[in-house]
């Protein structure tokens, strides 16, 4: 018999790897949590922020943004946070519209963590939200892993929006993704 | 009719422009795709010089021989983050469709606008899918297709798919590169 050494790829494990996966408020009482994803450059790549140097400024952060959101979760796996998912809402003539947007803890990439919490948020805010018609999402270009989360989470890719924002003092190219109240979802 | 496209001129909207403005502003069919009102009398046509098109950023009247039959207006967005970016949208009197002059008049707004803002890179047009007219003037006078927004917006209360379409400082650039 052969001596061969096998590569692990990294696969998606199966769901009951992480049986206890929900979806709660994030609070003040979080920081140490928070810091893991924060402080952390690669999570921090194609957000609008820098990673977090200090517990102030995340407590800051919390409190100023968290807190008063109208729609954020922590991303929770034994009900300890890993990340967080957001929806924000608009007023007047766009208020059929929510712009989705999620982050999650590095050690956590690759398993589907992320399309299950997109998921569960498609599942809820359409009936939470009864003036919600469109959930889009917005993903760099060169942000490969996002969109196959959205594809895989039913999300229709629209187009590319050419220097659609100014990302860290660059121009940056984004795909456009909605999901509608009136889609198929996958569940 | 025919028109001699090299008539067609951009300036700035004047309060004497009310009454040929209520003449193409005052139709349904002209504000269809618009959030504007249709307009019911010329005193707010006169209004709406004054209050909206005068003080606007950058919006021009599309003139025959001076007389006003349309606009454009370029918006730039307002904040730190965002103006970088700027809106576009234009119309021309119902009587005065069919005849090249939108899509002049978008060349000519597009090429005088990155020269008065420099700091926009991307310009913006949103059209309504079934608004094919605005979908070619949008087109021919170079705007990029990105995609269909689907439900993305109400219109005069109707929930609309609208198409986004960009032209890019970059674009305008390498055009005039050609160009010379």
């Amino acid at each position: 018999m052969e001596d061969t050494s096998v590569v692990q790829l990294h696969q998606n494990k199966p769901e009951d790897e992480c049986p206890n996966l929900s979806l709660r408020p994030l609070d003040v009482s979080d920081i140490d949590a928070f810091m893991v994803w924060a402080t952390d450059a690669k999570v921090a790549r194609f957000c609008t922020w820098e990673p977090y140097t200090n517990k102030e400024d995340g407590l800051s952060f919390i409190k100023n943004t968290v807190v008063p959101h109208p729609w954020l979760r922590a991303i929770c796996v034994e009900d300890r946070p890993i990340g967080t998912i957001s929806v924000t809402s608009n007023s007047g003539n766009d208020k059929c519209r929510g712009e989705l947007g999620y982050v999650l803890a590095s050690k956590y990439w690759g398993r589907g963590i992320a399309t299950r919490a997109v998921g569960m948020v498609a599942e809820t805010i359409f009936d939470e939200w009864p003036h919600l018609e469109r959930l889009e999402a917005l993903v760099d270009v060169e942000n490969l892993g996002s969109q196959r989360v959205l594809e895989k989470a039913g999300f229709q890719r629209e187009g590319v929006l050419r220097k659609y924002v100014v990302l860290k003092g660059r121009s940056r190219d984004m795909v456009m993704f909605s999901l509608l109240s009136t889609d198929h979802r996958p569940t | 009719m025919e028109i001699e496209l090299s008539k067609i001129s951009l300036r700035p909207f004047k309060l004497e422009d009310a009454d040929d403005f209520f003449l193409f502003a005052g139709d349904d069919q002209f504000t269809m795709n618009l959030r504007w009102k249709t307009l019911t009398s010329k005193q707010e046509a006169l209004d709406h010089i004054k209050d909206v098109c005068i003080p606007h950023p950058w919006r021009r009247s599309i003139c025959i021989d001076d007389r006003s039959i349309g606009f454009v207006s370029i918006f730039p967005f307002s904040g730190e983050e965002d103006k970088f970016k700027a809106n576009f949208g234009i119309g021309v009197a119902v009587k005065y469709w069919g005849h090249g002059i939108a899509t002049r008049a978008a060349r000519m707004a597009v090429s005088q606008f990155f020269v008065d803002f420099p700091e926009v890179v991307r310009l913006e047009a949103f059209v309504d899918v079934e608004n094919l007219g605005s979908q070619r003037v949008v087109e021919k006078a170079g705007f990029q297709k990105e995609g269909v927004l689907r439900k993305y917006a109400y219109v005069k209360g109707k929930l609309r798919d609208l198409v986004l379409y960009s032209f890019l400082s970059t674009d305008f650039h390498a055009a005039q590169a050609e160009a010379d």
